[in-house]
């Protein structure tokens, strides 16, 4: 689902309301739609009111045009032979995406469910227009101690974007985004936000979380890698015990959503009161992409969720140093390197270096696919190099030349500025 | 590589190999074997996980490729375009390889291929023994399913020995930590009692998801000191093992022992790319170029294959594109070039003359080229056999 709900456009939000709607869908569209209904308390606002613009699309057609929207789609699932399959219409699970990707109708399949998304969603766009955006905010910092080459940091970034020069200590513009006056919380609030999903600090070690304010106005949603050791391990262990066997996986990650890991104090205090922001941790480990393994891949994948599912106005997101594998450990990737190897942990920083900025920049591609990145300023600052890569949103440019060097204090002014305009 | 790392990983492959030996010879005691139960043609197939072009054959990848760029390139037939249009999945698409049909099964190898592996068709055809034909497994993915189909003309009688080495290793490290002694990871003379419990008491080597006939499974004591030697050498360092080496390795003492008609080889160390590591992705494109070189080496060096083999390598598949919904390079799923588009190199025998041949092809080609190069012409397939070989 491409679109953008506008709040106002939604009404009395009524999970229970919607349930009848999704039985009049096609059974492939269930799936994801039951699932959101199922957590509804535990979605973040935007999915909300996504799932809720997507419902007053279908009540727009009468039975009769809504079966000739999925008239398709149903003859699709009738050659695929979707009611012969194990397939849950409650959840999404491994078995229904290994069903639907090995038909030989797959991409067919995908065509048409985005054609009805897509023609349910435009019928329920409102026409009032839409007001102006503010600018939102990407920053991605690659810390000093990741040797990236200068030579080749921005090389493969957005071509609209320009390479900035910082004279003196880069690391002071994350220091002032957190703590100067105003930092980022403030202008969240100022610009009307009080919502937790608004402002994400993504970290793979736990540098952001010390430098945000106490007292800030708005609480951010805060994740740190290093934070979640503790529950990682745990629940590492847990999925670990899954047989190579696609049912008893989905019955394993069944488990492990429902699992109450409240009672077991594993998680950090950032984290503990906010049960939304525990079911995003929950999924973001159970949907892989190495986010339980390597913490630069958790910080690009939790960037990459957030923005999919809260489209927070601002980011700021710091990558991180992984250890060397060690000998006998590396061909067990999957395993807890600690628990696995006595070895002391070795940093490995070049090649900390090279996974951190293909995942920096796969943060941005990230941005790229929703329409909010037209209003968006991604920064990627390479404390190492003492340089940044600034994409600006549509119609803005930098007010300096990028061939000369611009201190820490001055990007932070103008940063503001951009926010603020 | 350093070499007590490679002298601890040569002297387990042996141990493996001989192991798997002694088992056979009780194995296929009854076995009627044919004339010769062998083949003189060769044929091996290097699979090697899911690569894009980007980063090997197009010029942003040159660099991570060298044995295959400069030393294979110039004295192979190069297809630039194979599309993979089937399931990109690692059973799948090994299975559609192996069967020149596209399969579209259970991801994780619960069930056989659906038709007719070319093992199958050549062992009953030509009356080749199972010794004759081998899958040599890096990947967890596979199952030992792999080696036969469910065709019930076929099937397992005629299938393949099909073996995970690196799941030994796997299992090795697994049971060192769960048994509470997380210091035989780190210490390589103690990996080797974790190694060798594992094949002592796997019974049928269910515990490693092997299919090699033969129930009998015992270490070989001979095999003791030079392990030990090997050990005792490798302590000395602190460099990481991968599977893949020892997968090849594996390969060599097979073919050294049993001169395989048929060998199918699976890389997989690119596949630590589904848990975003960029740098050891391509580390793991650096091994595959240097392993597959190793093993045209060996081709050339081994009288059993030197002149009548045939060596294909390709990727089973690309990986996501950069700025995909599916993570990019995490992930090979997404419907478009990047991930179904692939290349092929073709070494030995069959490529006298050196070519590149820029139409396109499938996987599934494969078999029936394969099937052809042992005279085999009339098998009822999609595929069409390679353009530019000498078969």
């Amino acid at each position: 689902m491409n679109e953008r709900p506008g709040k106002a456009q939604i009404g009395e939000l009524s999970p229970d309301a919607y349930r009848g709607l999704v039985d009049r869908l096609p059974v492939t569209m269930r799936p994801a739609l039951n699932q959101q209904l199922s957590q509804w308390s535990l979605l973040f606002p935007f999915e909300q009111n996504r799932v809720a613009s997507f419902m007053k699309g279908i009540e727009t057609f009468s039975p009769s045009g809504l079966g000739a929207v999925t008239a398709p789609l149903w003859a699709l699932e009738k050659k695929m032979g979707v009611k012969n399959w194990n397939f849950s219409e409650a959840n999404d699970t491994i078995e229904n995406a290994s069903q639907l990707a090995r038909s030989e109708y797959y991409s067919e399949w995908r065509r048409e469910v985005q054609k009805v998304f897509d023609t349910v969603n435009a019928a329920a766009q409102s026409p009032a227009p839409t007001p102006a955006e503010r600018t939102r905010l990407i920053l991605l910092i690659l810390p000093r101690n990741l040797p990236v080459s200068p030579q080749s940091v921005w090389r493969q970034w957005d071509p609209r974007g320009h390479e900035i020069k910082i004279s003196g200590d880069s690391e002071r513009l994350c220091e002032l985004a957190l703590q100067g006056q105003p930092d980022l919380a403030t202008l969240a609030a100022q610009q009307g936000g009080v919502e937790s999903s608004d402002l994400w600090l993504i970290d793979a070690e736990a540098k952001l979380r010390s430098m945000i304010s106490n007292v800030s106005p708005i609480a951010a949603s805060s994740l740190g890698y290093a934070a979640l050791k503790q529950f990682r391990d745990r629940f590492l262990a847990e999925l670990n015990q899954a047989p190579k066997d696609i049912q008893a996986t989905d019955e394993i990650i069944a488990k492990l959503r429902l699992e109450s890991w409240d009672g077991w104090g594993l998680w950090p205090e950032e984290i503990a009161n906010q049960p939304r922001l525990r079911k995003f941790v929950i999924d973001l480990f159970l949907s892989g992409n190495g986010a339980l393994i390597f913490s630069n891949a958790f910080v690009e994948w939790a960037v990459a969720e957030a923005l999919r599912r809260a489209r927070p106005r601002t980011i700021v997101a710091r990558f991180g140093m992984r250890s060397k594998p060690k000998p006998f450990t590396s061909i067990a990737i999957f395993e807890n390197q600690q628990r696995v190897s006595s070895l002391p942990d070795v940093d490995d920083p070049e090649n900390s270096a090279v996974d951190a900025v293909i995942l920096a920049r796969y943060a941005w591609l990230a941005a790229s696919r929703y329409p909010e990145q037209q209003q968006t300023l991604c920064i990627c600052v390479s404390e190492h190099c003492d340089s940044a890569y600034a994409i600006l949103p549509a119609g803005k440019s930098l007010d300096w030349s990028p061939q000369h060097p611009i201190a820490s204090e001055e990007l932070y002014r103008w940063l503001m500025a951009q926010i603020l305009s | 590589m350093d070499p007590s790392r490679r002298n601890l990983l040569k002297a387990a492959s042996i141990l493996l190999v001989e192991h798997l030996a002694n088992s056979r010879k009780f194995a296929f005691a009854g076995e009627p074997a044919s004339a010769s139960g062998r083949d003189e043609r060769k044929v091996i197939i290097v699979a090697c996980g899911g690569i894009r072009r980007a980063e090997t054959f197009l010029d942003t990848g040159l660099e991570n490729i060298p044995h295959l760029y400069h030393d294979l390139l110039p004295r192979s037939v190069f297809y630039p375009l194979i599309r993979n249009a089937g399931v990109t999945s690692h059973y799948n698409t090994i299975s559609s390889i192996l069967t020149g049909n596209w399969q579209r099964l259970d991801d994780w190898g619960k069930t056989p291929p659906a038709n007719p592996t070319f093992f199958e068709y050549l062992r009953k055809r030509m009356g080749l023994s199972q010794d004759a034909a081998w899958v040599i497994s890096s990947n967890k993915a596979l199952t030992s399913r792999i080696g036969a189909s469910s065709i019930r003309d076929f099937g397992p009688r005629y299938g393949a020995n099909v073996i995970f080495p690196k799941q030994l290793l796997i299992n090795a490290v697994i049971q060192a930590a769960s048994q509470g002694h997380p210091e035989h990871s780190a210490d390589r003379a103690a990996m080797r009692q974790e190694l060798e419990a594992i094949l002592q008491h796997a019974d049928n080597y269910e515990g490693l998801g092997w299919s090699v006939s033969g129930n009998e499974s015992f270490l070989d004591l001979r095999m003791q000191s030079s392990m030990q030697q090997a050990i005792e050498e490798l302590v000395r360092t602190n460099a990481p093992v991968t599977g893949d080496e020892f997968t090849l390795l594996v390969s060599e003492e097979v073919m050294r022992r049993f001169a395989p008609s048929l060998l199918a080889i699976t890389f997989s160390d690119v596949e630590v790319a589904h848990f975003g590591s960029y740098s050891m992705h391509l580390a793991g494109i650096r091994t595959m170029d240097r392993l597959v070189y190793e093993l045209w080496n060996l081709v050339q060096e081994l009288p059993d294959y030197r002149g009548r083999t045939t060596l294909f390598v390709l990727p089973e598949f690309g990986r996501d594109f950069d700025g995909s919904n599916t993570n990019g390079f995490f992930n090979h799923r997404s419907n478009n070039d990047s991930t179904n588009l692939t290349w092929l190199m073709c070494l030995g025998e069959a490529a006298r003359s050196a070519d590149v041949i820029e139409r396109p092809i499938q996987h599934i080609d494969l078999c029936p080229t394969i099937a052809g190069m042992f005279g085999i012409e009339d098998l009822d397939l999609p595929g069409k056999r390679l353009p530019g070989l000498s078969t």
